[in-house]
């Protein structure tokens, strides 16, 4: 080193602690604001740092109404968990419910009030103002109201209990509407109808299958989407274990679904004969003598055509296959019978339905524990009475296209997805010469949307759910947001408040949480006087910490005796299927998949998680049979069209071991066209190209009732699963016991444990 | 002692599978196949708990998914007598782990709760471990992986996340479990009660097939399950000492 | 041979051998920058691509997580042992034709290591922590897993390159010194700095011969070593088609093979375009083609042998991995690395074909090409085939990983081309041995200098 002198060392350390501050400067300029260690000069109010906040809600991604708790850190929801106080879910959670955080920090929301001014489809959203957007309606709807022709407003939401629906309700009313319509795809329509022909119930009764002992299931796949999965799951465990006799499952269905795999005997019937079967299972077991009430004679003559001869024929499935099933159902008790899903939508799924809860009264499981317990009114306002079945989408189709409606509103509803093309539903919208979307994603009915108003989600949201589906007892949850607002969205409830005020209709309530929290203080006024808290504040705050409330309202041994005319009804017709039979050979079945009606297909983890029976991801298929692969010499991964009656739709083949040789399944869910970058142009929608056979008795499309023929193109791609080889080679890798192997719970207590 | 004892004394501590004389806590979990409905619950929980990524359709095509658990589908019988057995599999723990002895930086120990660790700051990506492992349930980041924003809101700040060229694997929700040692500390000291940890699998289950727990306490729910006639171990006869024990689908009759 | 050199004088010698270093023609310009430039393009440029992404670039999955960076790196270790055997094992055995080969083998062995070492660092996920498979002191107080075959590896190809090193150089001191002797300059500088002050003494002859006996005996049993303890990566394993005890004399059989294989190679090339036409004759690629003839019988034996032993188990994972690898996905490589492993070689049987130079030059390539498939099928066949079948899976190279493949041998070339321009590349003082001495009688036959 050269001789340096004071001033030039000086200078250069000067320089060196200038260039050094330069640097820790530009690099704390450049750092994300989620990288400096402590965030926050002053600390919210909130929330604690490294401390995590629970807070307990209901989940909304279906109509189950599961209780969750969420895990926040730092305002940011974390962890979506079961709630373990909550009589329906009891801490479980389903795959799409813990998705749920995905709805909520999706990179595809809508941030703001958006005016798709350059035509509807053109996908060209500028941003508005809420006020702006909410004048741009509410002036339409006042100038309705004020001329009388209120009616010309149509309303269409998602499925909504509790008092967001009523909210609707006085919303619609104060407007001079009654165009009100709740959409779920998967309403069980059917069920309502059988229940209130056989029993004369309102409600959706409860399925006992946590007591059961002999679950006989025609097509309900109730471990993976029917009704309520996380519940029935629950139920199926106790019964399996949880007890000192393991449980029998029993599923009768064309494909095996979830709960097909997990069912103890899987039986093939043909397609829409589950309700043939059901009588024939009927007549066995009043021919046999187990039914002795004293209607008998009513009932042997109604069920005499059903012969276990005949039936057998009818539905492929032997007679003693038949005998043994029917042996089984009346001897174990107690016992339950089940349908839905594909047995529920043929153009005889009431009648199925009807038959089904016939065998349940006969072998006698009604009002029993492990049977059919009735449920009592649910402790607020369902869903039910105002869910859209198909016939009822297609009147508003008509409606439209007929001039008859000025203005829809929707809301997180999305119709043009699910109803078939064939239905021309999407085109008699496009009539409408207004409408307004409430969703807080675009999705292909919201894509018609002139202006989107959009909402939070439902971790942002204040709301409650009183499942329909129902526990045996009323129960009632609270949402509640989980984290502020994310964007420059509005509560549904605080958007219809809005109009309504606008309008000149308000309501009693400022925003959405007054209206719930007033609806929960009728409640707690007509509370039980001996479990009432001192006042509605301990109330309330009881019943956000716990998450759940309920009513010790069972019915438990109420039952209900059909009378003549109604035993009289009982029949089952073989099942219609559109399409010749010579020209379209193959009944095809579309089932709900983990993405349900297509609503959790934008969640990126829901896309990741393989399907449960075939490890497919990110993508759809045609599952078929095996020998029906061979004789039309097609492999896995040929790239068919799927061709029905009404139109086609291209997937590849997958060869599925657990499907009948006439039969093909697809999964619903994949296929959207709108609906974000997950779920954009991926897959296929197989209910594209249903043809629209209704079933008359509950109004609603026969979803299974479309025939189809399978044409290759010669093309062929790699299907994308995640299971290798899906045989075990004997290996052993999953090993079974027979019955005697096995010994439930036990109570008593090891001294050793499994030296390792 | 003489040197000789020192030295024979060492080997007999050290050649103990998990090479601890106790475990401390000895976490196990048994998952009953006869339960167990194949629905993916766990898996989205896992993925949701441990900031798993989000791949993307081109790694599956690749066959680069990270599923710390997966679930695997075995199809047994030809139509109409065809039966899917599923089992769910994750990193077993095993005392005689395989993949602990091969990491040539000890990037994957026993710890002396009796799990199998990874420590992702320490592996330098040689990929033994995932050979040796007859499970296959090791997973590699081929490369590093991006949130689209806002979903890294999402992210769980007790998980690290993992860079490219590091294994990764099922850990048993170590974070879990270590925030509940934390809180017994806290309350003074006393040991972690059955049932207060449960990893993100066992906690959603809906069919309550997982359990979770300590199998040095005889009165854990686990200790019970262990006992259960129906128990064994996938790949038993490799003597891997698994964690993870299954009990047995019954095949009934009729 | 003997016949031939004895025509020569040591001037002879002297002169094409230092004329090898000190005279540069273009052509050798050319086939350097050619060379370097491929290393850039095929292996550099794309290595730098994957540490910027990650071992995704190459086609790894899971559950194939390893692929032809470890197959690679198992080959050219197998490659390292050409120097081993000829120098070593031939020296001990007193042979003289390996005199003129043995120092370019020697060089093949060194650089081979270096090679494989390099694909340690492009195979591993974060090379830039590689160093902490080294036992040194640290902060952490880390130090590695012993147990662990990885670490073996580590241990045992160090030694292996220190001691390679130590021995090619020992080896060549003699030689530096003739080279000193006959050049100026920077040169001679250079070499005197390198042949450490040799003089050429009786004693000084002695301890080297000496040195040089005691490292080729300790060299034998370490090449054996290094090559089994690679063979455990994989043996140590309990999984099936990896787990089998005949790993280890495999792989150094193989090694060995490969390695024999790979100095015909060498040996052609030098004959080529060094003009050592009168050093390496066809009594060397008769030699090496006997010995190939044996290897590969050998090796033909250990193939069926670890087919039996899987067919014989009876085990589902064994015999269904055995499948795999004869008819299943990679079945046509299996085939290849047969016909040119075990049927070609045989040729080797007839002497015609043995002394033919282009035969056996297409010979060893395609025995190499075998050979490498061996390494990559057991890498590929195994991870994809293992307990779990649902968990099977199939691994296919990537374009970047088939051109770091490609980059390793120009990496090799470039090496080697350094190496022919400062080392003597043929022995001289080996080769002397085999001649006739100068006659002492005349004065003007005293050219020759004791080096």
């Amino acid at each position: 080193m050269p001789n340096i002198d004071r001033r030039d060392f000086i200078k250069l350390v000067g320089a060196g602690g200038v260039g050094v501050g330069a640097g820790v400067v530009l690099r704390e300029s450049i750092k994300h604001p989620r990288e400096h260690l402590i965030p926050h000069v002053l600390a919210p109010e909130d929330y604690s740092s490294g401390v995590a906040t629970w807070y307990n809600s209901v989940c909304s991604m279906c109509s189950a109404g599961c209780g969750i708790s969420v895990r926040t850190r730092e305002g940011r929801a974390k962890k979506i968990e079961g709630n373990p106080s909550h009589a329906v879910n009891q801490g479980g959670l389903c795959a799409v419910g813990q998705a749920g955080l995905q709805v909520l920090y999706n990179p595809d929301r809508v941030t703001g009030p958006l005016l798709q001014a350059a035509g509807r489809g053109s996908n060209d959203f500028t941003q508005i103002t809420w006020d702006d957007g909410l004048t741009r309606v509410a002036s339409r709807l006042d100038v309705l109201r004020a001329a009388g022709r209120g009616n010309r407003v149509a309303v269409l939401t998602r499925g909504t209990s509790g008092h967001l629906a009523e909210l609707l309700e006085a919303f619609g009313q104060g407007l001079g509407t009654d165009r009100l319509l709740h959409y779920d795809y998967d309403h069980p329509h059917a069920l309502h109808v059988a229940n209130q022909r056989f029993f004369g119930e309102q409600q959706l009764p409860y399925y006992d299958l946590a007591n059961t002992r002999h679950l006989l299931s025609f097509g309900a796949d109730y471990l993976a989407g029917w009704l309520s999965p996380v519940h029935h799951s629950l139920g199926f465990a106790q019964s399996r274990h949880g007890g000192d006799h393991r449980g029998h499952f029993v599923q009768i269905e064309p494909r095996m679904s979830p709960s097909g795999a997990a069912a103890d005997e899987w039986i093939p019937a043909r397609p829409g004969t589950e309700g043939i079967l059901a009588l024939g299972l009927a007549h066995h077991i009043v021919a046999s003598g187990h039914y002795e009430g004293d209607d008998v004679d009513a009932w042997q003559e109604v069920l005499s055509a059903y012969t276990l001869a005949r039936v057998a024929q009818e539905t492929d499935v032997s007679e003693s296959t038949l005998r043994q099933l029917a042996e089984s159902f009346a001897n174990t008790r107690p016992s339950l019978a089940i349908g839905g899903d594909g047995a529920a939508n043929n153009s005889n799924g009431v009648d199925t339905l009807v038959a089904i809860n016939a065998l349940n009264y006969l072998a006698g499981n009604v009002g029993e524990m492990g049977g059919v317990i009735f449920n009592p009114d649910p402790g607020g306002a369902t869903s039910h009475s105002r869910q859209a079945n198909y016939q009822t989408l297609a009147q508003l189709a008509e409606s439209a296209r007929s001039g008859e409606i000025d203005v829809l509103i929707l809301n997180d509803a999305n119709p043009v997805f699910t109803m078939p093309v064939a239905s021309g539903f999407k085109a008699a919208l496009e009539q409408i010469p207004f409408i307004v979307s409430l969703s807080s994603f675009i999705d292909e009915t919201s894509a018609l949307a002139d202006v989107v108003l959009p909402s939070h989600t439902y971790l942002e949201s204040w709301g409650d759910a009183f499942p329909e589906q129902g526990v045996g007892f009323s129960i009632g949850a609270v949402s509640q947001p989980v984290v502020a607002p994310l964007y420059d969205t509005k509560a549904t409830g605080d958007i219809v408040l809005d109009l309504a005020r606008r309008v000149g209709k308000p309501m009693p309530w400022n925003s959405t949480e007054e209206c719930i929290k007033d609806g929960w203080n009728k409640i707690y006024q007509e509370s039980d006087s001996n479990t009432k808290t001192e006042s509605f504040e301990s109330f309330w705050t009881a019943l956000l910490k716990a998450g759940v409330w309920g009513k010790k309202n069972h019915r438990m041994t109420e039952t209900s005796r059909p009378n003549a005319n109604t035993i009289a009804s009982i029949g089952v017709d073989a099942p219609t299927f559109s399409g010749d039979a010579e020209v379209y050979p193959f009944v095809l079945q579309p089932y709900l998949s983990t993405m349900h009606d297509g609503r959790a297909a934008n969640l990126p983890w829901i896309q990741e998680l393989p399907d449960a029976m075939t490890s497919v991801v990110y993508g759809s298929w045609v599952e078929m049979n095996p020998k029906t692969a061979k004789d039309l010499g097609l492999t896995e991964g040929d790239l068919v069209d799927v061709e029905s009656p009404e139109g086609a739709v291209r997937a590849p083949i997958l060869v599925y071991p657990a499907i009948r040789p006439d039969v093909i399944a697809m999964p619903i869910g994949q296929g959207h066209t709108n609906y974000g970058r997950y779920a954009s142009n991926r897959g296929t929608n197989p209910l594209e190209i249903l043809s629209p056979v209704v079933d008359e008795n509950s109004g609603n499309v026969a979803s299974n009732a479309t025939r189809v023929k399978i044409v290759a193109t010669g093309k062929h791609v790699e299907i994308v699963k995640t299971s290798g080889k899906s045989r075990d080679l004997g290996r052993d890798i999953v090993q079974t016991t027979g019955g005697d192997d096995h010994t439930a719970q036990t109570n008593s207590i090891p001294i050793t444990v499994i030296p390792t | 002692m003489s040197f000789l004892d020192r030295i024979t004394e060492g080997w007999r501590k050290n050649r103990k599978p998990g090479y601890y004389e106790e475990f401390d806590y000895h976490w196990a979990m048994t998952i009953d196949l006869d339960q167990c409905s194949g629905c993916g619950a766990c898996v989205t929980a896992c993925q949701a708990e441990n900031n798993l990524p989000i791949v993307g359709e081109d790694a599956f095509t690749k066959g680069r998914e990270i599923k710390w658990l997966r679930l695997e589908h075995y199809w047994e019988g030809e139509y109409p007598d065809v039966k899917l057995n599923v089992i769910p599999m994750m990193c077993q723990h095993c005392d005689s782990a395989p993949c602990e002895t091969v990491c040539p930086v000890s990037a994957t120990y026993h710890n002396q709760d009796g799990l199998n660790t990874q420590i992702y700051n320490r592996c330098i990506g040689t990929r033994s471990c995932a050979v040796y492992c007859p499970y296959e349930v090791r997973y590699f980041n081929y490369n590093d992986h991006a949130w689209e924003s806002p979903l890294d809101q999402q992210l769980n700040p007790d998980v690290s996340v993992r860079e490219k060229g590091v294994m990764e694997k099922c850990t048993f929700c170590i974070q879990r479990i270590r925030q509940a040692k934390d809180n017994a500390k806290d309350d003074g000291r006393r040991r972690v009660r059955d049932g207060e940890v449960q990893p993100a699998c066992v906690q959603t289950c809906p069919t309550k097939a997982m359990v979770f727990g300590d199998r040095n306490d005889p009165k854990s729910q686990v200790s019970q399950s262990l006992n259960d006639p129906r128990a064994y171990k996938v790949l038993d006869e490799l003597n891997t000492h698994s964690s993870v024990v299954y009990l047995k689908k019954v095949e009934a009759e009729g | 041979m003997d016949g031939e050199l004895n025509q020569l004088k040591y001037t002879d010698i002297h002169n094409d051998v230092v004329r090898s270093i000190v005279e540069t023609g273009p052509n050798y310009y050319i086939a350097l920058i050619t060379a370097f430039a491929f290393t850039l393009i095929c292996f550099f440029f794309p290595w730098f691509y994957q540490l910027y992404y990650g071992i995704g670039a190459a086609g790894m999955n899971h559950p194939g997580v390893w692929g032809t960076y470890l197959a690679s790196f198992i080959f050219w270790i197998g490659l390292s042992h050409s120097g081993t055997l000829l120098s070593c094992v031939l020296h001990i055995t007193n042979s003289s034709w390996r005199k003129a080969m043995y120092r370019s083998a020697e060089a093949m062995t060194l650089f081979s290591l270096v090679v494989a070492a390099i694909m340690v660092m492009v195979h591993v996920g974060r090379p830039w922590f590689i160093h902490w498979a080294a036992p040194y002191p640290n902060q952490m107080e880390m130090w590695p897993n012993f147990r662990s075959p990885l670490l073996f590896d580590v241990m045992a190809i160090t030694t292996y390159l220190t001691g390679s090193t130590i021995f090619i150089y020992m080896g060549s001191i003699p030689d530096f010194a003739a080279v000193r002797d006959r050049t100026q300059g920077w040169r001679n500088t250079m070499y005197s700095l390198m042949s450490l002050g040799w003089r050429g003494t009786d004693t000084e002859w002695h301890r080297l011969h000496w040195a040089y006996t005691f490292l080729a005996v300790l060299i034998i049993p370490l090449a054996v070593s290094v090559h089994s303890i690679v063979s455990w990566d994989f043996a140590m394993s309990i999984v099936p088609a990896l787990h089998q005890t005949i790993f280890a004399p495999y792989f150094v059989v193989g090694a060995i093979y490969s390695g024999t294989a790979g100095i015909v190679t060498v040996m052609f090339v030098l004959r080529k375009f060094m003009d050592f036409g009168q050093y390496i004759t066809e009594l060397h690629f008769d030699n090496l083609g006997k010995l190939l003839l044996v290897l590969s019988l050998l090796w033909t034996y250990i193939n069926i042998v670890e087919v039996f032993t899987g067919f014989y188990s009876g085990a589902s994972g064994e015999i269904e991995a055995l499948n795999y690898r004869l008819f299943g996905f990679y079945a046509p490589l299996y085939w290849e690395m047969i016909a040119f492993c075990a049927i070609a070689p045989l040729l080797c049987a007839f002497k015609s074909f043995r002394t033919s130079f282009v035969p056996m030059l297409v010979l060893s390539i395609a025995i190499n090409i075998g050979m490498y498939t061996e390494r990559f099928l057991i890498v590929a066949t195994s991870l994809s085939r293992q307990y779990l079948p649902d968990a099977w899976g199939l691994y296919v190279p990537s374009a970047v990983e088939i051109s770091i493949l490609l980059g390793t041998f120009a990496l090799f070339t470039t090496l080697f081309l350094l190496f022919v321009k400062v080392f003597p590349s043929v022995s001289m003082y080996e080769v002397k041995e085999t001649m006739e001495s100068p006659k002492k009688s005349t004065p003007a036959a005293s050219e020759g200098s004791p080096a």
